[in-house]
């Protein structure tokens, strides 16, 4: 046995790669949340030159989607070589035909999966079991472990066990609570690994090899006289396999003394009631049964870690034969089955035990639900299912969690019940993820676990915002293996990172009596306490807290950090935690920023060191008075004149009571009404513009440019200023004079801005005598706030002046009403201006499919979306399918589109005669343009008055079916890791069709909602995950491969610096008749640098070449002209001068200038060759199509 | 054929022809090529510690600090410790040019912080540098610091430098000293084994149409080559230090004349840049003829031969020429316009 030299603290995920990579040869992967992590690490170590076992750097290759990854896994497995995969979800779902065959097939294989919720009415990235359930049938073992730990050692145990008994192992755990869990874990040595393994079986496997030395064939089509018997010839691997796995558990035991088995029982030697489960929710199963023990309750806990091939002698082996109830819990749901699967396992098991007369009779059986989407655990609703077992009629059917008042499947339970030992030290953080706090307790942990005997555990949680998130941490560290997989409910420390937490949320819910609380703000100690809500002061008061507050942000400043308070809070965290003496844990940290940030240079080792040494000094202890003194309470989440809905819903989401929401409080279908985001008010932005009209030139580039939709501008007759409040600003307008006295202004939504300077950045107008103050003033919120709230309340109720006398473009396509506003997305984000131009121009009739990524996160993840109406409640309808299928999603919706069309049209000529044939010819006659679309819906309207009082079958069909006369415009959105990956087939299927369906790509070059790995539309010469080196091939010419169908609209866009063009695509997209794609150039924070920047950098692009304009418009062809026009002008630009102002780029000169300098000129090169190849394109001329010939 | 070899810094260099910073130093290629040509020594890029930290700055900011954000993205970069930021890449810089050419390189530092200059000046010469340049790279911009001040807080840095280092260090200045050679002597008094005249600095333009400051570099021209003539003249009989030339030296003729000034070594940019780093050898060579025309043994002998100490006229230059120059140029109007 090998005593292991030193502990690690890991998440799951590491802990599996760790394993995984050192055992494999061939990694094959594609990014999915959340097992990226386990990929970017295999990633990370080939890059580095970390062998494997022997001796070799494992290929990891990143394929276009999780099929794609099990394909070469599986032939990588035929052609003789170690192989593993990661995946999760909908990736799991995509492996399966190929699950299947290797199974089917015999082969040694392991793979790792980050159990998570399979998208039904919604997509979830969350955990549990319904991934890994859709895959049961497949014939892979499936093997779960329930924390870091076990995912480390039964990795070892699954890679080897496969290779002795032949049988695939597909090794699970869960989502987030485990894969992102961070613990203590005993690291397994290659001598640990090398012991485990039977090199005799990996001689066996690759002696198995398809090889032209010793040539067979696999794979074969087989008939009815061949198949079934061919297929039952796999038993006997089947039947050995749990003898196999327990075997190798033994074995396994013999070196780490870490024993293991298929089923892990844990309770009362006389159990009468048993509960059984898998995953991490057996972990806090497991701390509460032996809590009750301790009280002398008969229970136990039978935790499964093979769950197919099912071994019912190691069930009973497990089981107690005195249990007279036993309960499944599943952690998915199988609509409509008899059971769940977990549970139908285990009770067709004991039905045969009986049956066998292994076991007497049958213990009482119930089977319950928990944990969907990572739902939340605890003891106390492990002990409501105890307690049900012992009810006089217990419920055989239930769920655990949340409260069922729709079909009453919930079992009730006493929150207040913990068992939680008082030597355990609990921590909770409330951070904004900007500000470093969940990095901090990363190293945090990493300290306590490795320099100290105590074992800890970290779990972060996270919102779904990509600007302005809020992060909640949870640290535990104690004497023993902690077992407590659910949030902190009693904590001794609660340390609030932001003062705006205090006003959103109740903070201090989770502080235990006693607790320390620490508190950054800005305000001095001797006034924080008058500051605090009621709510705030009332809990400090109630529990006898003590409170601490330190200027985090002040120190962290004044340390040249900016915002980042990561190292000044986490110092005042080991101070109130006492976990170490605070000079060991100030040399722990400080050797921690070291090797953090050395790498990346003295400075900012330096800035840490003095944020280090600051922090301490300048932290407080402010007196808890005798009683609350303030009766200012907490503001409501969303204002009173909120819609129903969204008081009664979004309101608990936004306070993180969601968990208090019953089933029927929503919708069963997933639907969900829009324009939710308004409700929000977040107030991010530190400094928002103010607009000074005596400058502005009125050129709207500041709301074209806007990613959060929050400045926006409007053109009003003067009328509109009645009831102005005060401070709201207008100027005569000086847009066209044939548009007479009316007004114009430019308002912000304060409290929708994020601040990201895009705005300021664009405006063109200086003051002539003081050009640093333009005609939008960059000046902190708060003393606007109140002014240009109100502004922006009434600028909303202007009703803009009629449009239809200017042409629409650039300057005027930005008055049109905005439909997709104050998102989510990162501050600066270059996708959602193009996002909401679409809205701008088609809102009130656009139907759009999303492919799932960033778009679908800032655009549909809850609690509020940003998709919404205009003042006739019309705006875009929106839906997410999958990643994988958005292009025949969307293609499916203009089918429907289509149909519904032409139904209405047909129902129309039936009730013809019932209406005025002057409508109804109108109503027939095709037409475009917003005027038109006006007048269309006046004659639907008319229709529907002319028909309302006709009770005619004819009549009411046509009515009903006459607002599909009114065009929809269907587009098809998504990000280049769909379009030009995972869904490039179905892309290129869709626009090879003759539908009249829209594509817009909005291009980061990278997966950005993953976190940055390597698409096809990643540029040469960029560094990305699975591109360390920086990317040695081209960028898919997505735009030219779609022009070669000849009758698709193509467009390569980039409003930022081009906004005409862009809108002129954007246009001519919608009219033309058949497919169209627009490829739109998206700066990403995964480009590494300040966004600000991002419209000058975009300039480069086009400047340099790297992203060349144009629009192929097939009506072209038909005129005689060449289909091309290119609308960016010669290269004028060295692309070194683009390429040097990016991160991505400037990482692969740093870490090798050969390499870079190489890449370059086949940059350089590339560039010559499009253009040179677009020009000649752009002067071509086609044989027109020749008519008559059928 | 007149003899090249020259000593500089107490290197023994095969020409006074040495290749300087720019794009050309940073490639060994060209690096290989220019010494091919006959070029004796090279100067790398000056490290600049502000700009280290920026970037380093820039990394934490826009790549580190995006790390943990959100439950989907573990960060924006490969974990993989893929690239430095502090001095290893130009120490890898100056490896690669240590392993190219077997003439001296010298590194140059350009600090900001006490620790800075010594520290990143340990690691130049760790790193294999055959000398340090100092490159006192500031433009003044605080009226609270006098002349005096400035220069006292320079003399300390160069004095720690010195102080931490053992191979030769040799200081490059600009020409915006109240005293020149005061100064200098200072250097020399500190420890510093040359001078360099004289750094060249960005030339500012003010953008019209966008009502902003444009930045930029300009490349040198031969323009500039009299006012390193001049500083050299005076240099020369004043000190014991190795001198070199930067900025003007475009041809063989520049360098003679530099040579002639009192210059050691004569340093190439731009030259090079144009016309290649080949581009040594026509230098050398027009060096090499006009000494021989000149029947000068060697270049050593030529040098200094026209400074302050031994020009047939040393008033030449000093300021009464400049202003007799200046009045040579004035039209008889503008005679009449003074008061």
């Amino acid at each position: 046995m090998t005593e292991p030299l030193l502990h690690r603290t890991l998440d799951a995920n590491e802990a599996v790669a760790d394993v995984a990579y050192r055992l494999s040869e061939v990694v094959a992967i594609y990014p999915i949340t959340p097992a990226s992590p386990m990929g970017e690490h295999a990633d990370a170590w080939s890059a580095d030159g970390r062998p494997n076992l022997w001796g070799l750097v494992p290929e990891v290759v990143e394929m276009q989607s999780e099929g794609g990854a099990a394909g070469a896994v599986h032939g990588a497995l035929q052609a003789g070589a170690l192989a593993t995969t990661f995946t999760a979800s909908q990736g799991l779902l995509l492996m399966l035909p190929d699950l299947f065959k290797i199974a089917g097939e015999l082969t040694s294989y392991c793979m790792h999966v980050a159990a998570r919720t399979v998208a039904t009415h919604a997509l979830s990235i969350f955990g549990d079991h319904s991934d890994v359930m859709a895959a049961r049938g497949t014939g892979m073992a499936l093997l779960c472990s329930n924390s870091s730990q076990e995912a480390h050692d039964l990795a070892a145990i699954g890679h080897a066990a496969t290779l002795r008994a032949r049988v695939p192992v597909l090794h699970f755990f869960d989502g987030f609570r485990t894969s992102h869990e961070i613990t203590r874990v005993a690291p397994l040595s290659d001598d640990d690994l090398r012991a485990l393994l039977d090199e005799e079986a990996i001689r066996a496997h690759r002696a198995r090899a398809l090889d032209p030395d010793r040539p067979v064939l696999r794979g074969t089509s087989q008939n009815p006289d061949a198949y079934f018997q061919s297929r039952e010839a796999v038993e006997p691997f089947y039947e050995r396999f749990p003898a196999v796995l327990d075997e190798t558990m033994e074995r396994f035991a013999g070196i780490t003394g870490r024993r293991y088995r298929l089923f892990e029982y844990v309770g009362h030697p006389q159990a009468e009631r048993v509960l059984v489960l898998m995953g991490s929710g057996a972990e806090c199963a497991h701390e509460t049964v032996e809590h009750l023990v301790a009280r002398g309750e008969r229970v136990g806990v039978v935790k499964v870690r093979l769950v197919r091939p099912f071994s019912l002698p190691h069930l009973l082996a497990a089981l107690p034969a005195s249990a007279t109830s036993v309960t499944v819990l599943d952690r998915t749901k199988e609509p409509g089955s008899s059971a769940e699967p977990l549970f139908g396992e285990i009770a067709a098991a004991l039905l045969e035990a009986v049956a066998r007369g292994d076991r007497p009779g049958l213990p009482r059986l119930a089977g319950g639900r928990y944990g969907l989407a990572s739902k939340e655990f605890t003891p106390a609703m492990v002990k409501a299912a105890f307690d049900d077992m012992s009810a006089a009629s217990p419920k055989r059917r239930f769920t655990l969690g949340i409260r069922d008042d729709v079909s009453g499947s919930s079992l009730p339970w006493d929150a207040s019940f913990d068992v939680e030992a008082d030597d355990v030290s609990r921590a909770l953080f409330f951070g904004l993820g900007a500000d470093g706090t969940v990095s901090a307790n990363k190293a945090a942990i990493k300290i306590i676990g490795e320099e100290t005997d105590l074992f800890a555990q970290g779990h972060f949680e996270y919102d779904s915002r990509k600007a302005g998130s809020t992060t909640i941490s949870h640290l535990r560290f104690g004497p023993r293996p902690i077992r407590s997989t659910y949030r902190i409910r009693r904590a001794q420390l609660v340390a609030i990172h932001d003062p705006g937490f205090l006003e959103r949320y109740d903070v201090l819910e989770a502080a235990a009596p006693g607790a320390s609380v620490l508190l950054n703000t800005p305000i001095a100690p001797e006034r924080v306490w008058d500051s605090l809500p009621a709510e705030i002061q009332q809990a400090l008061v109630g529990k006898r807290c003590r409170l601490f507050v330190i200027d985090g942000y002040g120190v962290a400043e004044k340390a040249g950090l900016g915002r980042r308070i990561n190292t000044v809070m986490q110092v005042c965290f080991f101070a109130l935690a006492k976990v170490l003496p605070i000079d060991e844990a100030m040399g722990h940290m400080r050797a921690a920023v070291e090797k953090t940030w050395g790498r990346r240079g003295a400075e900012v080792v330096r800035r840490n060191f003095a944020a280090l040494d600051a922090a301490l000094p300048a932290m407080r202890e402010v007196e808890v008075p005798a009683t609350a003194t303030t009766d200012r309470r907490r503001p409501p989440a969303v204002p009173g004149d909120a819609p129903e809905f969204v008081q009664k819903v979004t309101r608990l989401l936004l306070e993180g009571r969601g968990d208090d929401l019953p089933v029927s409080a929503f919708p069963p279908d997933g639907t969900w009404p829009t324009g939710t985001s308004r409700w929000e008010k977040r107030a991010l932005a530190l400094d928002v513009p103010i607009w000074q009209p005596d400058l502005c030139v009125q050129c709207n580039f500041c709301s074209m440019i806007c990613p959060h939709t929050a400045i926006q501008t409007k053109l009003y007759e003067p009328a509109g200023l009645a009831g102005a409040p005060e401070g709201f600003r207008s100027a005569p307008q000086s847009f066209d004079a044939k548009l007479g006295d009316l007004r114009f202004t430019v308002q912000v939504a304060p409290e929708d801005c994020t601040g990201c300077g895009l705005c300021v950045e664009v405006c063109p107008a200086k003051d002539r005598t003081n050009p640093r103050r333009k005609a939008l003033v960059s000046e902190p919120l708060e003393p606007h706030r109140a002014v240009e709230r109100r502004s922006f309340e009434f600028f909303e109720s202007i009703v803009s002046a009629p449009l239809d006398a200017l042409p629409v473009d650039k300057r005027t396509a930005v008055f049109r009403t905005p439909l997709f506003e104050f998102s989510g997305a990162c501050a600066g984000c270059g996708e959602t201006p193009y996002i909401r131009l679409l809205t701008q121009l088609f809102g009130d009739h656009l139907l759009v499919a999303n492919a799932t990524g960033c778009s679908s996160i800032y655009g549909g993840n809850l609690p509020t979306t940003p998709w919404t109406t205009n003042r006739d409640g019309r705006g875009p309808a929106w839906s997410n399918s999958l990643f994988e299928d958005n292009a025949e999603f969307g293609f499916g919706m203009q089918l429907a589109v289509d149909v519904r069309a032409a139904r209405a049209r047909n129902l129309l000529r039936e009730a013809a005669s019932r209406l005025p044939a002057k409508l109804v010819d109108e109503l027939l006659a095709p037409g475009s343009g917003e005027s038109w679309m006006a007048a269309q819906r006046a004659r639907v309207a008319e229709l529907d008055r002319l028909l309302a009082a006709d009770a005619s079958p004819e009549a009411r069909a046509a009515r009903e079916a006459s607002p599909s006369l009114v065009p929809r415009s269907v587009w098809i959105v998504g990000g280049d890791g769909w379009a030009y990956d995972i869904d490039y087939g179905g892309l290129d299927h869709v626009l090879a069709s003759e539908r009249k369906v829209n594509v817009l790509v909005l291009d980061t070059e990278v997966y950005s909602n993953t976190g940055g790995q390597r698409s096809k539309a990643t540029p040469l010469g960029a560094a990305a995950k699975f591109a360390t080196a920086g990317k040695a091939t081209r960028k898919k010419d997505l735009g030219l491969l779609a022009m070669s169908y000849g009758h698709v609209y193509v467009a390569e866009v980039a409003m930022q610096a081009r906004s005409a063009q862009t809108v002129e695509a954007f246009l001519e997209a919608d009219r033309h008749p058949g497919p169209s794609l627009v490829i739109a150039h998206s700066p990403c924070i995964a480009h590494g640098y300040d966004l600000v920047h991002s419209p000058a950098q975009q300039k480069r692009a086009i400047d340099s070449g790297m992203w060349p304009l144009y629009r192929f418009d097939p009506a072209r062809i038909d005129r005689g002209e060449a289909p091309l026009v290119l609308d960016s002008g010669p290269t004028r630009l060295d692309v070194s001068a683009y390429m040097e102002n990016e991160a991505r780029f400037r990482m692969v000169q740093l870490r090798s200038p050969e390499r870079y300098a190489a890449l370059l000129e086949a940059s350089r090169t590339a560039i010559r060759q499009r253009r040179s190849l677009y020009e000649q394109l752009a002067k071509i001329h086609l044989p027109q199509e020749e008519k008559g010939h059928g | 054929m007149a003899d090249l070899r020259t000593e500089w810094l107490g290197l023994a260099l095969a020409s006074p022809v040495v290749v300087s910073a720019s794009p050309i130093s940073r490639d060994p290629d060209a690096v290989a090529a220019a010494v091919d040509a006959g070029a004796g020594a090279v100067v790398l890029h000056s490290l600049f510690e502000e700009q280290l930290v920026h970037e380093q700055m820039a990394a934490f900011r826009f790549l580190d600090s995006r790390t943990d954000l959100d439950a989907e993205s573990s960060g924006i970069v490969p974990e993989s410790d893929v690239f430095p930021l502090g001095a290893e890449p130009y120490l890898a810089e100056l490896r690669r040019l240590r392993e190219r050419v077997d003439e001296p390189v010298v590194a140059s530092l350009n600090g900001t912080t006490p620790g800075g200059w010594t520290g990143y000046a340990r690691e130049l010469e760790a790193g294999g540098a055959s000398a340090l340049e100092l490159n006192l790279y500031e433009v003044p911009t605080s009226a609270d610091e006098s002349g005096a001040q400035a220069e006292d807080r320079q003399v300390e840095v160069v004095t720690s430098v010195v102080g931490s280092v053992r191979i030769p260090v040799t200081v490059k200045i600009s020409p915006f000293y109240a005293s020149v050679p005061a100064f200098v002597r200072r250097l020399e008094r500190a420890g510093v084994r040359g001078v360099t005249v004289f750094n060249r600095f960005y030339q500012p333009d003010i953008d019209l149409d966008a009502l902003d400051v444009d930045r930029r570099l300009l490349p040198s021209t031969p323009a500039e080559l009299p006012l390193r003539l001049h500083a050299l003249a005076i240099l020369s009989p004043a000190t014991t230090l190795s001198l070199g030339c930067t900025g003007g030296v475009h041809s063989g003729e520049d360098a003679a004349k530099a040579i002639l000034a009192g210059a050691h070594v004569v340093q190439v940019a731009t030259a090079l840049l144009t016309h290649g780093p080949r581009h040594v050898a026509a230098i050398r060579e027009r060096l090499v003829s006009w000494l021989d025309e000149k029947g000068y043994r060697s270049s050593a002998e030529a040098r200094g031969v026209l400074d302050a100490s031994t020009a047939p006229d040393p008033h030449a230059w000093a300021r009464l020429n400049y202003a007799r120059m200046l009045d040579g140029w004035r039209s008889r109007e503008d005679w009449r316009r003074l008061p």
